[in-house]
């Protein structure tokens, strides 16, 4: 139980964070002025890179609280 | 009494002997942080200890108590792990199964896909490590040992190279037809290739079934990794051919979306991507297959038929069935099956292939015969002495095995760095990605500018196409796929190729520790001596006859089992006396023997003995001195507390001695001797073998102070003795080497176990150590520094200069050639020959050479 808590507060921490950079990302290439097709794919990109440099950060992190509560 | 947070496991601690020791224990557990309560029970050998999972690990407690001089006792298991394709699936088992309170050590291999785990199953069971292992999306199994599990493990290397290779026949026949056509426009091409080959449609109905099929496994592995928040290189080659497959389709079928329309569609890109990638695939598969070929050399060896006499019949049975004092029938040219000593009958045996001696060997009634070697003239019956696992073979074949399985201190840092890499690849492919998005794009891009050794123009390319072709470059390139393999296969070659010389290294980090030997430190007698020594002198004092010392002497020595008192009973014998049987006998380590015979005592040793019992031997030592000047050992003879005589014994170098000692010294390594003998004849066999440093009249206890003593001046120090004398001091020298061992592979202490009774292979021994570390980092070398110097070339910084950006195709054929790079530099240890064994090799034909050398 407290693993799969773990598990899903690491995805909501690590989601959101890569959800805050991609719409950062969006932002300033919106204002920027860049097309739809660079501003969505790259938001995508971005997001996905994110998410994947944080899992393996954030889960153990998430984890070790969780053992230790 | 446990709570929620303190757990309670009952551990077994050996070594204990009394009261006292069960204090030490408790103490040594209580200080490991975490631990709250310890009761030990003497009686049964179990620790109960109270902790708190969380601050108090097992490796700890194992710390503690193993550095008070016990051992917290593990269960050791090897599992065989498969589905692990690079150093990332290693760092993540290693990691997760570190991560249980019950588990103290991981080694996990990936050339070999063995995984060894110490744990104790009191807190852990070994279910739970499986189920461990199998959540990380990897097939688990118990490893068995002998010819069933080289066979499994040839199975599934042949099934995953067989696999690869399929994946291959898909993947590049097609890859090159999908080139060929996205190149149709270039060139000299129009006039060969059909415009149809250039189809987008086309190359979408040949691309899509290379990325969905041989490169479907990427995508899941990938997929089952970032499911339980891990990255490994799968993700990298996910990442890479999605993105430039998702561009191909886009363009293909939405033309108009910005990512550089018809004519930038890199289905090339996906194909060539898969195909390099599955070429690295299996050439890595390839290479873990050959470097286990020592093992299974050594296994073809094992005989598999037996000629058992039992109640007066002759059977032919299976080896296995081969019992214990069983008699065996050996006839001409047949293996020997098991070991034992020789009954009846005479022949000579050619033992190249365990021992490495090019000449047969005569063996008569009461000599040893090694199971797997050839007999060759004659018959004979021997006695069972060793059977199954237990004969020397399968322990040599074990040895390799544990060698083969273990890991090298650089290995554990290589795979570790490895682990981390991925995770800053994808962080560096973000920041590449984001330069060129925002900063890059605007300032250098060029319509006309061109993708490295292809025709393909970027015109029509939008900022997010060409930002997002840059990230996926750097993303392919950087991935240090040959990581993994680079040391476990370089460690398997060395510790194969030792074995081919009789030199056993037990563990990859022994070959590592031996490749940095500074000293060499030699036992005297039995080592750099042939221990054989022969009587040369016996003088008697006044009023004595020499005859009756030497009668005295031999009494006192009859029940000794030590070298010098064996020569003094062959002395004796050669000079027509029968030793008598002393009615008491006490040995004293480092002084001699004290015995009684015809209620007179006798003492038999050296000055200390002597200093000791207070005997006056001022008239011998004028004689003792000059004896020892020649080399020879001295033993001074007293009865019932007077002086009677003395006897001399010389034991002979052995041949090799001087030589081996050239040659360390030639190779920059210092030589030291230790002995329990007097410093003269100590000094005199040092001059004769050219050694410089003699740590003489050393009690066997303070061997090993007198190793630690040179450790302490920051040497790596080598301590070569014969094993069963010298544990104390092979166990505390850096690596300590057991030489003769022969038979005995079991009972030999150290880190490297050379078979013949050869000082050369001393030398040998340390020449493989060294040149296995140089395969160890060229191989790394290959993995990662080729692939770290391309990254700034993947991530555009020439581009503002040459207008010219790596392709993913390029990229993943650098990456596949680090794999190659490593596979064929490790290929190269198959034709290494030690320096010191070149002069020794046969040149006539069909003289006889070790058949592990690959003569055969």
């Amino acid at each position: 139980m407290r693993t799969r808590g773990a598990g899903f507060y690491s995805a909501v921490i690590y989601t959101a964070v890569s959800l805050s950079v991609a719409a950062i990302f969006f932002v300033l290439a919106t204002t920027i002025g860049y097309d739809w097709v660079a501003r969505i794919g790259g938001a995508a990109w971005v997001f996905m890179l994110c998410m994947i440099v944080l899992m393996p950060i954030v889960t153990p992190v998430v984890k070790r609280r969780f053992e230790k509560d | 009494m446990s709570n929620n947070r303190t757990k309670t496991a009952s551990l077994t601690v050996s070594g204990m002997t009394c009261a006292s020791c069960v204090a030490h224990v408790e103490d040594a557990l209580k200080g490991v942080k975490g631990v709250s309560q310890v009761r030990v029970n003497l009686a049964t050998s179990k620790a109960a200890v109270d902790y708190v999972p969380l601050e108090a690990s097992l490796a700890a407690m194992k710390e503690a108590v193993d550095d008070m001089g016990y051992e917290l006792v593990l269960d050791n298991v090897n599992l065989q792990v498969t589905g692990m394709q690079c150093s990332s699936c290693v760092d993540h088992i290693e990691t997760a199964l570190r991560e249980l309170p019950g588990v103290s050590k991981v080694a996990v291999n990936l050339a070999s896909g063995n995984a060894r785990v110490e744990f104790a199953p009191e807190i852990t069971p070994l279910s739970e490590i499986k189920k461990t292992v199998q959540e990380l999306g990897y097939q688990v199994a118990d490893q068995v040992g002998g010819t069933e599990a080289v066979d499994r493990e040839r199975e599934a290397r042949q099934r995953e190279i067989r696999r690869q290779l399929t994946n291959m026949l898909i993947a590049w026949p097609i890859g090159i037809i999908i080139m060929i056509g996205t190149f149709q426009p270039y060139w000299i091409l129009p006039s060969i290739v059909p415009e149809w080959m250039n189809n987008k449609i086309f190359l979408f109905l040949l691309t899509t079934p290379i990325v969905f099929g041989p490169g479907r496994q990427f995508f899941i592995n990938s997929w089952n990794g970032l499911k339980r928040g891990l990255t490994d290189m799968n993700l990298l080659y996910a990442t890479g051919i999605g993105a430039a497959y998702f561009i191909a389709v886009i363009n293909t079928f939405f033309p108009d979306a910005g990512f550089g329309g018809r004519e930038a569609t890199f289905y090339e890109a996906a194909a060539l991507l898969t195909a390099f990638i599955i070429l690295g695939r299996y050439l890595e598969a390839v290479t873990r297959g050959r470097t286990s070929e020592a093992i299974r050399r050594l296994m073809k060896l094992q005989p598999k038929r037996a000629r058992v006499l039992r109640d007066g019949q002759e059977l032919d049975i299976s080896a296995e069935e081969v019992e214990l004092e069983d008699i065996v029938a050996v006839r001409p040219g047949e293996a020997i099956p098991v070991d034992g000593v020789v009954m009846e009958g005479y022949s000579a045996v050619d033992q190249s292939m365990i021992t490495g001696e090019s000449m047969p060997v005569e063996k008569k009634a009461g000599d040893e015969a090694i199971g797997g070697t050839i007999n060759k003239t004659g018959a004979f019956k021997l006695r069972a002495t060793r059977v199954g696992k237990d004969t020397a073979l399968a322990q040599i074949i074990k040895l390799v095995e544990d060698a083969q399985t273990t890991k090298a201190p650089i290995q554990r840092v290589a795979d570790k760095v490895a682990g981390h890499f991925i995770l800053g690849v994808h962080a560096l492919s973000l920041v590449v990605f984001l330069f060129w998005f925002f900063i890059g794009f605007g300032l250098w891009f060029s319509p006309t500018s061109h993708l490295l050794l292809t025709p393909y123009t970027l015109m029509g390319m939008g900022v997010f196409g060409f930002a997002l072709l840059v990230s996926v470059t750097v993303l392919v390139i950087s991935c240090p796929c040959a990581v993994g393999l680079a040391t476990p296969s370089a460690i398997m070659a060395g510790s194969g190729k030792g074995a081919e010389y009789g030199i056993l290294f037990k563990g990859a980090d022994a070959i590592e520790s031996t490749s940095k030997v500074q000293v060499v430190v030699f036992d005297k007698t039995g080592t750099l001596t042939k221990g054989q020594p022969s009587v040369t002198d016996v003088l008697a004092v006044s009023g004595v006859d020499e005859l009756e010392v030497l009668r005295l002497a031999s009494a006192a020595e009859k029940n000794s089992e030590h070298p010098l008192g064996e020569a003094i009973i062959r002395g004796a014998h050669a000079r027509g006396l029968e030793p008598q049987d002393a009615t008491s006998f006490q040995a004293i380590p480092g002084h001699g023997v004290e015995a009684s015979l015809d209620g007179r005592q006798i003492l038999l040793g050296n000055r200390r003995l002597m200093a000791d019992r207070g005997v006056a031997m001022d008239g011998l030592l004028d004689e003792a001195e000059r004896l020892e000047h020649q080399g020879k050992t001295v033993m001074l003879v007293a009865l019932n507390g007077k002086a009677s005589g003395l006897v001399a014994v010389a034991d002979t170098l052995k041949e090799t001695s001087a030589e081996a000692v050239r040659a360390l010294h030639d190779m920059g390594i210092q030589v030291a001797m230790i002995t329990g003998d007097n410093l003269r004849t100590a000094q005199a066999i040092a001059r004769q073998a050219g050694i410089d440093r003699v740590l003489a009249e050393v009690l066997p206890e303070d061997k090993a102070r007198e190793v630690k003593k040179l450790q302490d001046e920051g040497k790596q120090v080598s301590m070569v003795g014969d094993g069963i004398n010298d544990a104390p001091a092979l166990a505390q020298a850096n690596v300590g080497i057991a030489i003769g061992s022969g038979t005995d592979v079991a009972k030999e202490t150290g880190n490297v176990i050379l078979i013949k009774d050869d000082l050369m292979d001393v030398v040998a021994a340390i020449q493989v150590g060294r040149a296995t570390m140089r395969l160890v980092k060229q191989n790394l070398w290959w993995a990662f520094g080729y692939n770290t110097a391309a990254i700034p070339l993947a991530s555009g910084i020439l581009y503002p200069l040459f207008a010219q950006v790596v392709s993913p195709e390029v990229a993943a054929l650098l990456m596949a050639t680090s794999s190659l790079s490593v596979t064929l530099n490790t290929l190269r240890m198959k034709g290494y020959v030690p320096p010191i064994r070149r002069q020794t090799l046969p040149t006539a034909p069909g003289e006889a050479r070790p058949v592990l050398a690959g003569s055969r």
